[in-house]
């Protein structure tokens, strides 16, 4: 049953059941860790990914639901250094643990490629995950710079 | 002072670690402890080790040996800015490693904490001969303050040593500067990389003078932290990450109660679905190898685990309050076995207060329920047994423990096992356990060599977790004829968290224990001026695992404490921060922290209609914080919309951090005290994942402000103490906004 998707630009056949979540799909076929696991049923959006631009909680996707789309991953996103938002994220100093950081930059990336210029309730809606370490503070800060740094050209 | 010493808790902590090695069947580092005091870490090439904490590379990087663990709170990088200092060392080329596991990386302040001063050498003492590596109890900083500035002098001392011998000039011209030696007067200079081989075979000088404060160029300061750029890159290894060539999978299932043992395992089609390919089971568990997480997880649905045989099986959190309520009236209760201690009494606090006049006293009674640690990352472990060496990935707090429990249950020699620690996804005091690795060895034992990543679901996580005890407690106290405080008694009732933890460790520690002062952490020793104090502590036995949970006995005691003093404030018609300040007066530390807290609040400040403001200060791991709440009250719901808090933690070595441990920790305290609890029904948790168990989430977080206070003193801990005074702040803004006094946790408005 494997699934042919594209993943961070590139065309990936993933040999796994139809039914497994695309979270585990990239951690254990792909060999992509930076998307974590937090609670299996889409509640802490520690698992968040691009599919098609849209962030969407992986460990409640099947892996079948991502055939023949474009799945864009942290290491995607960093691939060529940090984006707005992570440069944003390391000005404020953001993680402690650090476990749930890549579900959030995802959110905010995906919030800013739709919201350039996010409110403080725009931001409340959209960024939904958790952070047991409680980094939301700091987030927020960084969230309002990404905003700046991307109209700047990031 | 207690009457029950805390080095007795030390030594108990002590003497608990060597049983469990003992018996975990490995030679203790006894061995190992005469190679401690010279011991340096691994080198490859091209590097050189002074000593054990650093290492210089040949292009001037500096590699601080960390040998505590970094589960957010920051340690990497304050444990190098220590060495950086004292190094001269250029910050933008130092970097944090962990330690291997030694016994010159053990713990001493953590082991010393506890004991009255006489002693505190003597538990100090002991930490190299224990040689535990331990991360916990607020005390990683002030464990490495002395050992690790000092092996940075001596390196300093032996680099300088080295240039003056190449230039043939007095060591007393030289300088060191980000990194770099120079001689002002010949204009020579050389980075420390290059100088570093000759150096590190120098002889250590006998002593070292360290700088004092006002020479700090690093510390006090705050660098960028070490490991963020990886942590926003998505690029960190945390235990869950470790990717080994044919590794294999493995989850665990528990028996659906709090206790007891499995008895039976019945498979939906009468036996293990093809996706199983080895089968591991415990006292109240099995779990499943497969290939993958998800085929595991998917195989185990299919288990059913018939278990009990335990009191825990049929225990609800509403009998267990009511059993507690049995303690607290005095009765011998049979099933919880109390055993009733004082932990802190000067003058005669129940007489003053049963001599008073009914209008001249008050009482009050609290409770908290049980608390997950809920840590993002959920619990794992990675082991491969191959060619009679052992390999442990795990985010655990403690490296040697784990090397002891994999040496005994595997059987090999310590030496021969090897602990990987990556970064902890979270902790709280959740990794000090174990029972996860023993899960991970007893799978890797059956899968001839091949490596094995044990990860346990949410679910598991959250009903299986060691958790913060459901504990209670009544309060009375008495006030002069001149509305003065008398008299205060504090009788509290709960398990000792520390014997649960032990008793897992080794079952051998589980019988008679000695006095678990964490039982009164937070109660036993007030700062205000009270001339009848006691506080007693009913220890009972729970057939419920419970753990240390960040800030420990402070996170119950110090709601219970500050409740108490915001009723006895309203009793006595009087402010609640003047009221503390009145209380304060012997004690310009504390009231200096409070001043400071009021003053960033803008105490006296009116609020808008349904808003209410409320007070708190707990003093926990040498640290005192204050925290001012502003709280809305919209019909029955309770929006927290600012929280400013005052933070004396002697110096603030890097204040940035120092506010985003404060700030987080009072987030980690909010959850608790708005939003979950652990419950239980017919023996059962009836929470399962974030669903039912809640965490604040970024709408619900309120504006924060720290203030530091800075007021020269031994360095306090500073990861868990924003956690004690946030709910108790909180519920005293709620009585000021409503009139409602409430006194259990978490919060609901009724």
């Amino acid at each position: 049953m494997p699934t042919t998707l594209t993943l961070n630009l590139a065309p990936v056949t993933l040999n796994a059941p139809d039914d497994k979540p695309l979270l585990w799909a990239l951690r254990e076929e792909a060999n992509l860790v930076g998307t974590k696991f937090g609670c299996g049923i889409a509640a802490c959006g520690a698992c968040t990914v691009h599919v098609d631009g849209v962030a969407i909680r992986s460990c409640v996707t099947p892996l079948s639901a991502v055939a023949g789309k474009q799945v864009t991953t942290i290491e995607g996103i960093s691939a060529k250094g940090p984006n707005a938002v992570q440069k944003a994220w390391i000005e404020h100093q953001v993680p402690q643990c650090g476990y749930c950081q890549s579900g959030f930059i995802m959110a905010t990336t995906a919030l800013l490629e739709k919201t350039p210029d996010p409110t403080d309730a725009d931001i409340d809606a959209a960024i939904t995950n958790l952070c047991r370490c409680g980094t939301y503070p700091a987030m927020r800060s960084a969230i309002k710079k990404a905003t700046q740094l991307q109209k700047a050209g990031g | 002072m207690a009457k029950f010493s805390k080095t007795k808790r030390a030594l108990l902590i002590g003497t608990g670690v060597i049983g469990g090695a003992l018996v975990l069947g490995t030679t203790l580092a006894w061995s190992r402890v005469a190679s401690g005091k010279n011991f340096k870490p691994p080198v490859k090439a091209g590097e050189t080790a002074f000593n054990a904490w650093l290492k210089i590379l040949p292009d001037s990087t500096v590699v601080v040996q960390v040998p505590r663990q970094d589960m957010g709170q920051g340690i990497y990088t304050t444990l190098a800015m220590l060495v950086a200092e004292e190094l001269d060392a250029d910050w933008s080329k130092v970097r944090a490693e962990q330690s291997v596991v030694n016994p010159v990386y053990g713990v001493s302040v953590l082991l010393g904490d506890g004991a009255p001063p006489a002693l505190r050498p003597a538990m100090m003492a002991l930490g190299p001969v224990l040689g535990l590596q331990l991360t916990g109890g607020s005390a990683s900083v002030r464990d490495g303050w002395m050992p690790m500035r000092t092996a940075a002098a001596s390196a300093r001392a032996m680099l300088l040593s080295a240039a003056g011998a190449k230039w043939n000039v007095p060591v007393t011209e030289l300088t060191i500067e980000k990194s770099i030696v120079k001689h002002a007067a010949t204009g020579k200079s050389a980075a420390i990389g290059e100088l570093a081989q000759v150096a590190g075979g120098l002889t250590p000088p006998s002593t070292v003078n360290l700088k004092a404060p006002k020479d700090w160029k690093i510390l006090g300061t705050s660098p960028a932290r070490l490991d963020v750029v990886e942590k926003t890159l998505g690029k960190a290894q945390f235990g869950i990450d470790v990717r080994l060539d044919g590794m294999l999978y493995a989850t665990v299932k528990h028996i659906p109660y709090v206790s007891g043992h499995l008895q039976e395992v019945r498979w939906k089609n009468g036996a293990p679905p093809k996706d199983v390919l080895h089968l591991a089971r415990g006292d109240n568990w099995i779990a499943v190898v497969s290939t993958s997480y998800w085929s595991a997880k998917k195989a185990l649905e299919e288990a059913e685990l018939v278990g009990g045989g335990d009191t825990g099986t049929v225990l609800s959190s509403e009998q267990l309050a009511a059993q507690y309520n049995e303690v607290l009236d005095g009765k011998n209760d049979g099933v919880l076995k109390p055993l009733r201690r004082t932990f802190g009494e000067h003058g005669n606090a129940e007489k003053a207060i049963a001599s008073v006049a009914k209008t001249q006293r008050i009482d009050a009674a609290y409770s908290v329920p049980f608390q997950a640690h809920a840590s993002m990352e959920p619990m794992n472990c990675t082991v491969q047994i191959k060619d009679g060496k052992v390999d442990v990935w795990v985010g655990n707090q403690s490296p040697t423990v784990v090397q002891w429990l994999a040496a005994g249950n595997v059987g090999v020699p310590s030496e021969n096992v090897t602990v990987h620690t990556p970064y902890l996804g979270g902790a709280f005091g959740r990794r000090i356990d174990l029972e996860v690795i023993r899960q991970a060895l007893a799978c890797a034992k059956l899968t001839d060599g091949k490596p094995v990543q044990l990860i346990w679901s949410r679910e598991e996580d959250i009903t299986h977790d060691a958790f913060r005890p459901a504990v209670s407690a009544r309060m009375s106290a008495a006030f002069d004829d001149k509305g003065g405080l008398l008299a205060w008694h504090h009788r509290i009732v709960g398990p000792s968290v520390t014997k649960n933890v032990m008793a897992r460790m080794n079952p051998l520690v589980a019988g008679d224990f000695p006095p678990d002062f964490a039982n009164a952490d937070g109660a036993a020793e007030l700062p205000y001026a009270l001339a009848h104090f006691k506080c007693d502590h009913a220890q009972v036995e729970l057939p419920v695992p419970v753990g240390f949970w960040r800030s420990v006995g402070n996170s119950y005691n110090g709601f219970f404490v500050e409740t108490f003093v915001d009723e006895i404030a309203f009793a006595l018609k009087k402010d609640p921060y003047l009221f503390r300040l009145e209380l304060l007066k012997d004690q310009p530390r504390y009231a200096k922290v409070v001043d400071a807290a009021a003053s960033a609040a803008q105490w006296s400040s009116a609020l808008p209609k349904g808003w209410g403001r409320g007070i708190a200060l707990v003093y926990s791991f040498k640290s005192i914080v204050c925290q001012v709440v502003d709280v809305e009250i919209v019909g029955k719901d309770i929006k927290v919309r600012r929280v400013v808090s005052a933070v004396d933690c002697g110096t603030a070595l890097h204040p940035d951090n120092v506010k985003a441990q404060i700030s987080g920790a009072a987030i980690y305290g909010l959850t608790a005290a708005l939003k979950s609890q652990i419950t239980l029904k017919d023996g059962q948790v009836q929470q399962r994942n974030f669903d039912t168990f809640p965490l604040l989430n970024m709408a619900e977080c309120p504006q924060f402000e720290t203030v530091i206070v800075h007021s020269g003193a031994p360095l306090g801990g500073i990861g868990e103490v924003g956690v004690p005074p946030i709910a108790p702040a909180l519920g005293n803004a709620i009585f000021a906004a409503t009139g409602k006094r409430l006194r259990g946790l978490p919060f609901v408005l009724g």
